[in-house]
């Protein structure tokens, strides 16, 4: 048995003794901080080493100081957090952690048990699992949105009530206009009062308007990493495709995030070009997927591009009208409202990127996104680009039959290279 | 326009605005018989009410549809139907999630959109009059709790086949909160220019559903109102809907009634189990004390017909297990009952006109002309064990298709049961299926697990998975007593999920076919816990139940 799996028995047997497995969680998370993520392949480009550090530490701190930190969703405008020094813990994030301490079934099947639904997303069943046991910390505070994703409020709302802590659920509209952005606006406001009032400090503007200023900054080295990865081979793994977005969403505008990103622009300047299939992947990497890790990690045959994801605001932000700028971003997010709206934005970076292929994958407990499949297809079709959909699980390893994503994967890469 | 109806499916509809345009309105609650279609446009894992509006739409039965932006799996309805050439009138709108003065602005504001987008579809302008007198007709008879039975029912849309089910068991339907209930909303005393504002209001401030981001309304008048008006509540999900078993596991914890969950997919495929389940729930609340016997010289009969046996259970007056049978239930259940009934009786040396009192149970009960009466077989199974052992409070069916957990008291009345609402996975018909695939009999499977030395874990839950998992373990030269103790650790685990839905409570009986398979028994003994009780023919005791109801129905 290996070190990880029986790291993650001894987590599942403590399931009961919640401060035994908190500690074990924070254990795991300070070896992997300082070892672990030093022992990287050679391959492996050193900006990716520098992202695995990082989102260690980004999911350690508010662990270590629940105190000071909110519970948030991988949507949620963490800036404001940012800009009053509170820690936010990524729920999604957290329950992608507890799939590579090799425990997230225990966890699943604990919140199963309590009655959530099977049908119910992996990451939040692992995360309501975790809340459930007593394995999360209690924060301050917690703060979802409504926006591209059903989940949330119903996890946020269950998991508050038990914690007895209070959550803000900021409602997005489906749809951009002058009238919604100002309904953002006012929830937003209102959010901040909460939080001062909880945090006991006040929000101060200035630093908002410069967290906003880095996010800037760093989406410029964003782009200018996408206009190299048009012609470059940079390998990667499903692993820090994942990582990256903790560096594109939840801690967009804090200095190590932009740190990041200006280390990889310039780090894929001195990679070379390369004949290598590309491929460009939609939703989510299951990044403990044997098959999939044998075919995409640090491999010079076949090149994940990226996920689209991490691309699904490109704009800059008004940092003069910081709420205005944070309701916006919410509001025209390539993912909030009609599925065609995405189908624009994906085939747009596809147009740029240019791949051999696409590779959608279908998430358990993930409507909104498996929903429109079809309609993908279609599009990414008309485009003459070939195109494969798998079904599994981000997380819960027993949803995701390799055998399936085998046959799948090899047929598709054998229609690539033919 | 008028002929054509304009379909919906959220009660925050507003529905008044779209009749006052002259269109008749419609409920949409569709009972497909697949979802063959739907599953082309979309992904199977969408919530089956969506998918079967999606193949009513398909099917070119609904021509014009007003949505709300309800949850992903509508929002996603809306994005594959705008490409339907079949659909002539598409629209969603945006529903705010807070109640406060800036959600009633942003409703009000997308009202006057949508009147203006039909107003441009039908060509006629909105007629304010017309709104305001239908605002003030008063369209919902006030539901109240009558002698008898009194069913609340909450949680996602529900079909109207269901409401029937319960109406016909003899209940009476005190309210409907559901996505599709009733429409109980105040609209007198409206007036004056920003009526749509008043409308607008007035629809948000409805009994909150789950996609409300402030849901404590919902709550507060559990314990208030709810409790006294009801005798028990049935909670209805719909399979791939999520939102909604949050609101089960609250609804638990802030009532004190009996509560049923029942969770569909609104196909035409679930249906007689739904009905096994709301007929029991029905009985169980109904529940008399059993008169005592008096007289001794009948003979009763109880013949309980399931999915994969029929078995027939005759009684004497002093309750003495005469004899029973059990036989394959084939293609016609009638003919399995008589077939059972006729080897029964022939044991106990009796004639059919020897039996005064016959009471059928299981899924085929209806299908017996010639029984007297009929019971499900849970309140059977319950009647059954305490006979047999009155210290049983919890008792675990396996059966050939389904198993359920009946909880007991100490009479022997059923007080609460769960039954697995999915699929095969974990019952008789797993095993069955597992035996052939490992090329053994389902006997030799039953003691082969006890030689095991390897611990292996079968994954996969589905019967299709589990299958290919052991076919590939063979492949790998697995011990086949290693994979039959994986295969029952992983029915056990199935069955102890289920039981956690209930609690635990001892002592523990099983019965039902897969009883008889010590291994499994065993497993399970051992996530559990407990010693289980095994009757010595645990096929009988729903037949057995049967026949002791049979006979408290000659004396009463
Ligand atoms: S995978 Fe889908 S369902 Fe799960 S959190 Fe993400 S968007 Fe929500
Ligand atoms: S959950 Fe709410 S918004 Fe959705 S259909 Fe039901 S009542 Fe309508
Ligand atoms: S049943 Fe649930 S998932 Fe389906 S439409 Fe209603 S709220 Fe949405």
């Amino acid at each position: 048995m290996d070190m990880v799996k029986a790291y993650g028995n001894f987590i599942k047997k403590s399931a009961e003794n919640p401060k035994t497995a908190q500690k074990l969680i924070n254990l795991g998370l300070a070896i992997a901080y300082h070892w672990l993520s030093r022992r990287h392949d050679k391959k492996m480009p050193k900006s990716f080493k520098y992202l695995n550090r990082i989102c260690i530490k980004f999911m350690h701190q508010p662990l270590k100081n629940p105190n000071n930190s909110a519970w948030v969703n991988l949507f949620a405008p963490a800036e404001i957090l940012h800009a009053m020094d509170i820690y936010p813990l990524f729920i999604e994030a957290f329950a992608s952690f507890l799939c590579g301490f090799e425990c997230e079934d225990e966890y699943i099947d604990r919140a199963e048990r309590a009655g959530i639904a099977e049908t119910l997303c992996s990451y939040h069943k692992a995360f309501l699992g975790a809340g459930i046991t007593g394995l999360l910390p209690k924060p301050k505070f917690a703060v979802t949105t409504s926006m591209i994703c059903d989940a949330n409020i119903g996890t946020f709302r269950h998991l508050t009530d038990m914690y007895d802590i209070p959550c803000y659920v900021i409602d997005i509209p489906n749809y951009y206009s002058p009238d919604a952005e100002e309904y953002v606006v006012d929830q937003l406001k209102e959010m901040v009062c909460i939080i001062e009032d909880i945090m006991g400090r006040k929000l101060d503007e200035a630093r908002l308007k410069k967290v906003l200023m880095t996010e800037n900054q760093t989406r410029t080295f964003l782009k200018k990493y996408m206009d190299s990865l048009e012609y470059k081979y940079f390998p990667t793994t499903l692993t820090m495709e994942m990582f990256m977005l903790f560096a594109s969403h939840t801690f967009m505008g804090r200095q190590e995030t932009y740190r990041f990103y200006q280390m990889l622009y310039r780090e894929i300047d001195s990679y070379p070009q390369k004949q290598v299939k590309r491929i460009f992947w939609i939703h989510l990497l299951p990044y403990y997927q044997t098959t999939l890790k044998k075919y995409f990690n640090l491999n010079d045959k076949y090149q994940i591009l990226g996920c689209d994801l991490n691309f699904d605001f490109l704009d800059n932000m008004d940092y003069n009208n910081p709420y205005k700028a944070l309701a916006e971003k919410m509001i025209k997010n390539q993912y909030n409202g009609e599925y065609q709206r995405r189908i624009e934005g994906i085939t747009k970076i596809i147009k740029k990127l240019k791949p051999d292929g696409v590779i959608n994958f279908c998430h358990w407990g993930c409507k909104q996104s498996s929903g429109g499949v079809i309609l993908l297809r279609k599009a990414i079709k008309d485009m003459g680009i070939p195109f494969l959909s798998l079904d599994g699980d981000g997380i819960d390893k027993r949803n995701s039959h390799d055998g399936q994503i085998k046959t799948r994967l090899e047929a598709f890469l054998e229609i690539l290279d033919g | 326009m008028g002929d054509v109806m304009v379909g919906y499916v959220c009660k925050y509809t507003p529905i008044h605005i779209i009749e006052s345009f002259g269109e008749k309105v419609h409920k949409i609650d569709p009972l497909p018989a697949n979802f063959d279609n739907a599953d082309c446009c979309t992904h199977n894992n969408m919530c089956s009410y969506v998918k079967a509006v999606l193949e009513e739409c398909l099917a070119g039965k609904i021509q014009r549809i007003v949505l709300m932006n309800c949850c992903d799996s509508v929002r996603r309805l809306y994005d594959v139907l705008k490409l339907q050439p079949t659909i002539e009138f598409l629209y969603m709108l945006d529903l705010p999630r807070k109640a406060d003065e800036k959600g009633c602005i942003m409703l009000a504001k997308e009202l006057n959109a949508f009147i203006k987008e039909y107003e441009k579809f039908s060509g006629i302008n909105f007629n304010k009059e017309r709104f305001v007198e239908l605002l003030h007709e008063q369209r919902n008879s006030r539901q109240y709790a009558k002698a008898g039975v009194n069913i609340g029912i909450m949680g996602a849309r529900c079909e109207s086949s269901i409401t029937e089910i319960i109406q016909n068991a003899g209940a009476n339907i005190v309210f409907n909160l559901a996505c599709n209930g009733d429409n109980v909303i105040e609209t007198n005393g409206f007036n004056g220019e920003d009526i749509i504002y008043q409308y607008a209001k007035t629809l948000l401030n409805q009994y909150p559903c789950m996609r409300m981001a402030d849901t404590t309304k919902r709550y507060a008048v559990l314990k208030k109102d709810i409790e006294k008006s009801i005798s028990g509540l049935i909670f209805h999900t719909v399979k791939f809907c999520d939102m909604y078993s949050f609101d089960y596991t609250k609804i638990k914890e802030n009532l004190s009634l009996p509560v049923l969950k029942l969770e569909t997919d609104y196909s035409l495929q679930s249906e007689g189990q739904i009905r096994t389940r709301i007929e029991a729930f029905i009985e169980a609340l109904k529940t008399k004390k059993p008169p005592r016997l008096t007289s001794n010289s009948a003979y009763v009969c109880g013949i309980d017909s399931g999915s994969l046996s029929t078995n027939v259970v005759i009684l004497d007056g002093q309750r003495n297990i005469l004899a029973y049978s059990i036989v394959p239930t084939g293609a016609k259940t009638v003919d399995s009952a008589t077939e059972a009934f006729e080897n029964a009786l022939a044991r106990a040396n009796l004639t059919r006109s020897d039996i005064s009192y016959i009471v059928s149970t299981g899924y085929g009960r209806i299908g017996i002309p010639f029984s007297d009466k009929r019971v499900t077989e849970i309140t059977c199974h319950g009647r059954g064990a305490h006979f047999l052992n009155n210290s049983v409070r919890t008792i675990i069916d396996i059966g050939g298709q389904d198993s359920k957990i009946i909880r007991i008291n100490n009479k022997g009345d059923v007080v609460d049961f769960v039954m697995n609402d999915k699929c095969s996975a974990g019952t008789g018909r797993f095993l069955e299926v597992m035996a052939k695939t490992l090329g053994l009999s389902l006997e030799d499977m039953s003691k082969e697990a006890a030689n095991s030395k390897e611990e292996l874990t079968i994954t996969s839950m589905c019967t299709v998975f589990a299958e290919s998992e052991v076919i590939s373990l063979i492949a790998k030269n697995k011990d086949k007593a290693d994979i039959i103790k994986g295969l029952n650790k992983s029915i056990a685990g199935r069955t102890l999920s289920l039981l956690e839905r209930i609690g635990r409570k001892k002592h523990y009986m099983m019965t039902g076919g897969v009883a008889k398979n010590s291994g499994v028994v065993q497993a399970l003994e051992e996530k559990i816990g407990e010693k289980i009780f095994v009757p010595e023919e645990p096929q009988i005791i729903g037949a057995l139940g049967a026949a002791l109801i049979a006979l408290e129905n000659i004396k009463s």
